[in-house]
């Protein structure tokens, strides 16, 4: 079991080294650097800045005072946030995006898993139509129809909740649901196919036929085990959502690390590009790991080293 | 992108159309002058700051020897007042004996010196640092061909004392010390905290606010600096970064904002509200020739381009307020004068094309326009290339550059035509006319001009302002009217709405935000906001009666 666990360690520092050199040679093949302005430089200036930041040396040079850096810990210097660290960019927005991710998490999680429950278990009825018209919106809508729909209808008509900004509480509310609906719908739906494919088996008709209660049926018998699939895909959502998202965050004027996404590479600022890259592969690499490893918990026909494949 | 925005767009129109107005609410934060920086500021630290919006906070924070009125004269701030010696190649600053730190230290010549010269410094890396490069040694020193910066001819004489000696005259030196990145600085702060030094806690300034929050990405918050000479009668400012207009419009109806700057496709919808401003900037939008591809070598065939447009359009097409330019010195500006350059007049422009060998554009290849992808300059593009199509019968296409990709692209092989627009540093006909000498990194056009050079320069040290501006008509009528390298279009407005419990506003040409007579009060009493254009000194240094608070919407 450890071993497993270390070998997919080594795994993912293997995974993430190709992650990072494949960003950082990409960066430098897109057109434009991080200080060309509407103002050009003069050169003497342009190298000033260019030895500030290294940009003088080669670029097997920088590659390598890169990931030496990363290996100690250091994402080096923001070129657009000067005088700020990557690490102090990401260590004041990772936390909101998280923050505002986990809510978004809970409560798509929780959305969803009831109302794929309720339309397995009652299936071709209203609940089941109803549930999935409401996945198939979920889905379809972007994130920025969502957003904008809510601040109109909550914030704008009805006055219930701030339209935007991030102050307290009652500033979570829309950016949350917003960001846990698309979970939500892909959640329901997998629930859903996992109960239908549950409540065929033999052992739901046994429980059936000794008299088992729906609730306890549902709840202990066909969940149990049509939670699989769901939890395959809580590995990516995890990392996703706990990165934050450029739309939701862009809407709401939350201040996280998924703008970045869009504006640092906008600003050519590769540290910063390369910093959110960092930690978003690393969430996913480690994310993955933790599902798999919960496979054995939820469900101990499944072994994780691929000696016993799960039926 | 460009769909999901004019949704938002399309979406808040709607809504915002349907309900009333509402002003007011917000009582969280009363007293507290709340708007919008839209983006979070990129440094504090003024040696390197290079953006309206790091300024924007910078300006509140701090201030230099001198400051503008409301014709952006300069006039003293920092300083009190200064002589110019040796026809001009020295320049004595005498400091105000009052200026005190918000750490209640008194700013002394010797703060100013320490920033100059680590502005310089190149090991700074600012880029800014080439606004000091007329002083003796600088360009050297930054170069790194100089290595005592005791040499750069900055220095201060006493505490109260500041000498500049410059390598040529320039007359208008004063008033680039106007720009933040020439604001005094404490090096025992910078030596005690490191690139650091501008967090909340630290940042030491002697402006009329202090830096109270900055929670990056969000907000940046100023209180009173009550060690200034006249500290602000409101409690305060708060500036958010929300990057959505619409969103921004929307915190702004709701009363959570008091101020907010409009973007164009914004203006109609707001044109007839009550809370509406517009006022010109010292900011011109052009579109440039590559003088070394064919067939734009022919200054016939530039001209006849630039003779192709009625700029009368562009304010009809984008509606922020434009105000065509045939010339480039802008409005606003010493030297300005709209009667030079090329006007409207089809059938010359057909003339000057055939004369270039391409009567009604027969033979004329078909050439690229670019410009940096963007909602205003996509439609000024198309509008550019249906006048030229209609006038001169010549084939235009389009094709539009994200920002960084762009800027490479016009400093290294622009195409035939290509856009780009100038905002002034310092409010002084030099740093327009300067972009297209010979020797000038922002001079993509590929041509240049030995006179016209001359005459920029002999203008930079003429002092007398009516031979001063007879020397940049000169120029004036080579770069828009003979040589023609590039076609002005238009100088910017800036639109906004400020609420009517917002008194003693200031914004000047230069996209300045002066909030230190800022006072936010309850609704009633006078709904009009009082908007000045004036600079602050207009009331500090008041030997002459105070102006009438002038209206900032034209």
């Amino acid at each position: 079991m450890t071993r497993t666990v270390l070998g997919r360690l080594a795994l993912g520092a293997v995974t993430l080294w190709v992650v990072i050199t494949l960003t950082f040679l990409f960066l430098r093949v897109v057109p434009g650097g991080p200080f060309d302005r509407e103002r050009r430089l003069p050169p003497e200036i342009e190298a000033n800045v260019n030895a500030k930041f290294h940009l003088d040396e080669p670029l097997a040079a920088q590659y390598a005072r890169y990931l030496s850096a990363v290996a100690r810990g250091d994402l080096g210097p923001s070129f657009k946030y000067l005088g700020r660290s990557v690490n102090d960019v990401l260590r004041d927005t990772f936390p909101v995006s998280a923050h505002l991710g986990l809510l978004a998490l809970a409560y798509g999680t929780m959305l969803g898993v009831a109302a794929g429950l309720a339309a397995g278990m009652l299936r071709g009825r209203l609940p089941d139509r109803l549930a999935m018209l409401g996945a198939t919106v979920g889905i379809s809508l972007p994130a920025f129809v969502v957003g904008i729909l809510l601040i109109l209808l909550f914030a704008h008509t009805l006055g219930l909740v701030p339209p935007a900004l991030w102050e307290g509480p009652a500033h979570t509310v829309l950016p949350a649901f917003t960001l846990g609906l698309a979970p939500a719908a892909y959640i329901a739906r997998l629930t859903r196919s996992g109960v239908l494919d549950v409540m065929s088996r033999p052992y739901i008709i046994a429980a059936r036929a000794k008299g088992v209660g729906d609730a306890r049926l549902a709840l202990r018998h066909v969940l149990r085990n049509a939670i699989l699939p769901v939890v395959t895909l809580f590995g990516p959502l995890f990392a996703d959502l706990l990165t934050g998202s450029f739309v939701v965050e862009y809407i709401y004027s939350i201040p996280g690390m998924g703008r970045f996404y869009i504006t640092a590479v906008q600003n050519r600022d590769y540290p910063l590009i390369m910093g959110v890259t960092i930690v978003y592969a690393a969430l996913v690499i480690l994310a993955n790991l933790a599902v798999d490893l919960s496979y054995r918990w939820l469900d101990p026909r499944v072994k994780i080293d691929g000696k016993e494949v799960a039926p | 992108m460009i769909h999901r925005r004019e949704f938002l767009k399309l979406v808040a129109a709607g809504a915002l159309g349907t309900s009333a107005l509402r002003c007011g609410g917000g009582a969280a934060g009363a007293g507290v002058f709340r708007t919008n920086l839209a983006a979070e500021p990129p440094t504090l630290d003024p040696n390197l700051c290079t953006d309206n919006v790091s300024l924007r906070v910078l300006t509140n924070l701090m201030e230099g020897l001198t400051a503008y009125d409301a014709d952006l004269r300069t006039i003293p701030a920092g300083a009190t007042r200064w002589e110019t010696l040796d026809g001009g190649r020295r320049v004595r600053f005498h400091l105000r004996p009052d200026g005190r730190w918000s750490d209640g230290r008194p700013v002394t010549a010797r703060d100013f010196e320490f920033s100059w010269k680590r502005l310089l410094d190149p090991k700074t890396a600012a880029e800014y640092a080439y606004f000091l490069f007329d002083v003796e040694g600088a360009e050297d020193y930054n170069a790194g061909k100089l290595d005592d910066p005791g040499k750069v001819g900055v220095s201060a004489l006493d505490d109260g004392t500041l000498e500049v000696r410059l390598r040529r005259p320039v007359v208008f030196f004063p008033t680039i010390t106007t720009f933040a990145v020439l604001f005094p600085l404490r090096e025992d702060v910078i030596a005690r905290h490191g690139e650091g030094w501008t967090e909340p806690g630290r940042f030491v300034g002697n402006g009329p606010y202090t830096l109270e929050g900055w929670r990056h990405e969000y907000k940046v918050t100023l209180a009173p600096n009550a060690r200034f000479r006249r500290p602000p009668p409101g409690r305060g400012v708060s500036f958010f970064m929300v990057n959505e207009r619409t969103v921004e419009l929307a915190l702004y109806e709701r009363g959570d904002l008091d101020f907010a700057f409009l973007a164009p496709l914004d203006i109609p919808r707001y044109e007839r509200h009550p809370d509406f401003h517009r006022k010109p900037m010292l900011r011109a939008d052009y579109y440039g020739f590559n003088c070394r591809k064919k067939p734009f070598g022919d200054p016939r065939v530039r001209r006849a381009f630039s003779r192709a447009i009625d700029r009368g359009v562009f304010p009809r097409v984008l509606h922020g307020g434009e105000i065509p330019m045939t010339s480039w010195i802008p409005p606003g500006m010493l030297a300005h004068e709209p009667s030079i350059g090329l006007a409207h007049e089809v059938e010359r422009a057909r003339g000057d094309l055939a004369a270039a060998g391409f009567p009604g554009g027969r033979g004329f290849p078909e050439i690229e326009v670019a410009y940096n992808a963007a909602e205003e300059t996509k439609l000024a593009a198309e509008s550019l290339q249906a006048q030229w199509r209609e006038a001169l019968g010549v084939r235009v296409r389009l094709r539009q550059v994200e920002w960084k990709a762009y800027l490479k692209e016009i400093s290294t092989d622009p195409p035939g035509i290509w856009r780009l627009g100038w905002g002034a540093d310092y409010p002084d006909p030099d740093n327009f006319m300067n972009l297209f000498t010979a020797t000038s990194g922002q001079n993509h056009t590929g041509w240049s001009s030995a006179r016209f050079d001359a005459l920029v320069a002999a203008a930079a040290e003429e002092t007398d302002r009516a031979r001063r501006k007879t020397l940049y008509d000169q120029a004036q009528r080579i770069l828009c009217e003979t040589d023609a390298p590039i076609m002005p279009l238009y100088c910017r407005a800036q639109n906004y709405l400020v609420s009517p419990r917002v008194r003693g506003l200031t914004i000047n040409a230069m996209d300045y935000l002066y909030l230190g007579h800022v006072r936010v009060g309850p609704l009633g009493g006078a709904a009009r906001p009082e908007v000045s254009s004036e600079a602050r000194a207009d009331y500090e240094n008041a030997p002459r009666p105070p102006r009438r608070p002038r209206r900032g919407a034209a």
